[in-house]
């Protein structure tokens, strides 16, 4: 009982982690453009094929792992696939925003949902287009669990896990100081909170908005970059559960914090894998129940500040 | 009943008085439209075939329709935002199919009078609640509502989970007007039905949005505070626009319960269901009262459709919804007499169009020159 509650609570956590590098994409793209971004889920599918290919590519420069050293040589070679991977999107994002999105921020938005969406189709395609329909295994899992780190833990989990939470807690990390310490950080902020503001003290907001679109994508991607490199496989319509389940995540945590958004991801996870475990039926009930119940008693949710990210 | 000539003249144009509507009236152009669509309507499962379409796809069409006109109420006049409308559609739906499977109902209209009326419940209780919020709550709440009912009759056995209920009693189909009929003679009549009982309600929607409540709604659309000093009492008239419109759905989704005979989650409950009615809306241009018809029609055959015939069949309706934000934002219904008037504009004056030659290409030029300035400032920074 304690064991597996152990193990689910930690599954939970890692799937909230990879959730996190999902919402936190789509929570500053709302904070700061304020579009709710429906084609973030394809973002993270595209991250999640773009790695099967890098991955591929990348393992057959390296040995097949067996001893230590080996091991830990593949996965720093799988996690900069990762990597890579995910810096594929950056253009991707900036190309989206310059040319669709930012035309129709004074829209209602009503049409920026209808032009996400239409996004999200044409991905769809895309995707469907670059890697065919069938689901795709970039094979990996069993290289990155010869890591052999958990044996000193003392229990067995798979080191995968481990690392990619510990992927998502430096994303969290880098997210934070990025936001809090660095200029460029500042200057979104200040953009966020007022354009006209940082428009007259001479701040690009148009390069601002491709940027932080850019930064979603990267963050998206390289959420299903993650994902891919582990036991689950890629498939087309893999990016509509994880979006619908960001909305969840960013709703509770407050639109457009990124604190909310990671305390929102670590719940959600935690609760939809407690919810696998003891009651099969509410699981994917469960994290709209909580986002029902806090919109209900507290719209604004757990950390709520509007079009400001802290 | 005084013999009163249909025709009559106001503010120097003669207008069309509609039966029954207290005194609405319709343009001449508008009157023929609107009786020209009344034939098509009544025509369909002998025209469809004609000209090469599937008349069954084009009344689900008409059905999605139906619930993107319950949705616009809210879309055009409070102006909120609904990504939940599949909750009713589905609600509907299933409400057919669970007394059809576990209760042995087998008349038609029965088992769509409970689609109705279960809808319509389920959109009062979820109105109670959203009814305060605008918004992206707004919408967001509507999807966490429509997610929760999804999830449960996805993981429910009363449901039978994925694999959906059938609408069959004893391998029957229902009967309609208590007589049983051929597969064939059971579609025409539940189609003629259907496109009565629609006539009555378009006309219905009609009448409320002009009517004084109508004009409330707009208000409350408009500015909710000002509403509220004016004496609205705003909440309860959105709870109460929310409840009609998800009564619309509701009456779509039984009907589309009969006409299926299979009541399945994902096509009905999911939550992009409901992105659909409301792209449906916009599509067939949500500033008037068919444009949502029209929309569903084209957006569900274009769905279904492009599935068999294409193999990449998202594109294409992405494309299409593109052109919609960017060129046709009123949709289809709602740009039609502007390209009308451009294009009669541009026959008697050929010379339009090189000026329309030139704005796109001086467009194109600057957008591009926009473009190169800023991937130099990205790759080299500032000079």
């Amino acid at each position: 009982m304690i064991d597996s509650f152990f193990v689910h609570t930690l599954n939970g956590l890692w799937y909230g982690f990879i959730l996190f590098m999902i919402a936190s994409g789509l929570t500053i793209i709302f904070g700061v453009l304020g579009i709710l971004n429906l084609a973030h889920g394809e973002l993270y599918a595209l991250g999640a094929f773009v790695v099967f290919s890098v991955v591929g590519y990348a393992t057959g420069l390296v040995a097949s792992p067996e001893d230590p050293v080996s091991a830990v040589v593949f996965g720093v070679v799988v996690l900069a696939a990762a990597l890579v991977a995910a810096a594929v999107l950056l253009p991707v994002g900036a190309f989206i925003e310059a040319v669709f999105v930012r035309p129709i921020y004074e829209r209602e938005e009503v049409y920026q949902l209808l032009l996400t969406y239409a996004l999200l189709l044409i991905f769809v395609d895309v995707m469907k287009f670059g890697w065919g329909t069938s689901p795709l295994d970039a094979g990996t899992y069993g290289g990155l669990n010869q890591i052999p780190t958990t044996e000193l833990a003392g229990f067995g989990y798979p080191s995968y896990n481990i690392v990619a939470m510990l992927v998502g807690l430096a994303v969290f990390a880098w997210l934070v100081w990025f936001f809090d310490r660095s200029k460029t950080g500042r200057i979104i902020r200040a953009t966020a909170i007022n354009r006209d503001m940082a428009t007259a003290i001479g701040v690009s907001t148009d390069r601002t908005f491709t940027l932080v679109f850019a930064m979603g994508a990267f963050f998206a991607g390289f959420g299903g970059a993650m994902v891919s490199i582990g036991p689950q496989t890629a498939f087309l319509e893999m990016g509509l559960d994880p979006l619908i389940l960001s909305f969840v995540v960013i709703v509770v945590g407050g639109l457009g914090s990124l604190k909310g958004a990671f305390v929102g991801a670590l719940l959600v996870g935690v609760i939809s894998r407690w919810a696998i475990w003891l009651y099969p039926a509410v699981e994917l009930a469960a994290p709209f129940a909580v986002m029902l119940a806090i919109l209900l008693v507290k719209p604004e949710g757990l950390f709520g500040t509007w079009g400001e990210i802290e | 009943m005084s013999r009163l000539s249909p025709l009559e003249e106001r503010d120097g144009e003669t207008v069309v008085r509609v039966p029954l509507t207290n005194g609405l009236t319709l343009t001449k152009g508008q009157t023929a439209l609107t009786l020209v669509g009344i034939l098509v309507l009544f025509g369909l499962p002998f025209l469809a075939g004609i000209v090469g379409l599937s008349w069954g796809r084009l009344f689900r069409g008409l059905l999605f329709g139906m619930a993107a006109v319950g949705l616009n109420l809210l879309l055009r006049h409070t102006e909120l935002v609904s990504f939940g409308h599949a909750a009713f559609f589905g609600g509907g739906a299933y409400a057919v199919a669970v007394l059809a499977a576990h209760l042995d109902v087998s008349e038609g209209l029965l088992l769509l009078l409970a689609a109705v009326i279960v809808g319509t419940l389920l959109a009062a209780f979820i109105g109670y609640f959203v009814a305060g919020y605008v918004d992206i709550y707004f919408a967001l709440l509507t999807l966490a509502f429509n997610a929760v009912i999804f999830a449960t009759v996805f993981r429910s056995g009363f449901f039978n989970y994925n694999d959906g209920l059938a609408v069959r009693v004893g391998g029957d189909n229902p009967t309609l007007f208590g007589l049983g009929w051929t597969d064939l003679g059971y579609d025409l009549v539940l189609y003629y039905t259907t496109i009565v009982l629609m006539l009555v309600m378009l006309l219905l929607m009609w009448r409320l949005v002009h009517s004084p409540f109508g004009r409330a709604l707009d208000a409350i659309g408009q500015d909710r505070t000002r509403a509220r000093f004016i004496g609205i009492p705003v909440e309860r008239y959105v709870w109460i626009s929310f409840t009609i419109s998800g009564l619309y759905g509701a009456f779509a989704g039984g009907v589309y319960a009969l006409q299926r005979l299979h009541v399945q989650p994902e096509p009905t409950l999911y939550v992009f269901v409901s992105g659909e009615i409301l792209f449906m809306a916009i599509l067939g241009g949500f500033t008037t009262l068919v444009g949502p018809l029209i929309g569903g029609v084209l957006l569900v055959y274009l769905l279904e459709a492009t599935r068999f015939s294409f193999y990449y069949y998202h594109a294409p309706i992405g494309i299409i919804l593109l052109a919609i934000v960017f060129f046709m934002p009123k949709g289809i219904m709602g740009s039609l007499p502007d390209i009308l008037a451009g294009l009669s504009r541009r026959a008697s004056d050929p010379g339009l169009l090189g000026d329309d030659l030139q704005t796109i290409g001086s467009s194109i030029r600057r957008s591009l020159s926009r473009a190169t300035t800023t991937v130099r400032i990205l790759v080299f920074g500032v000079r």
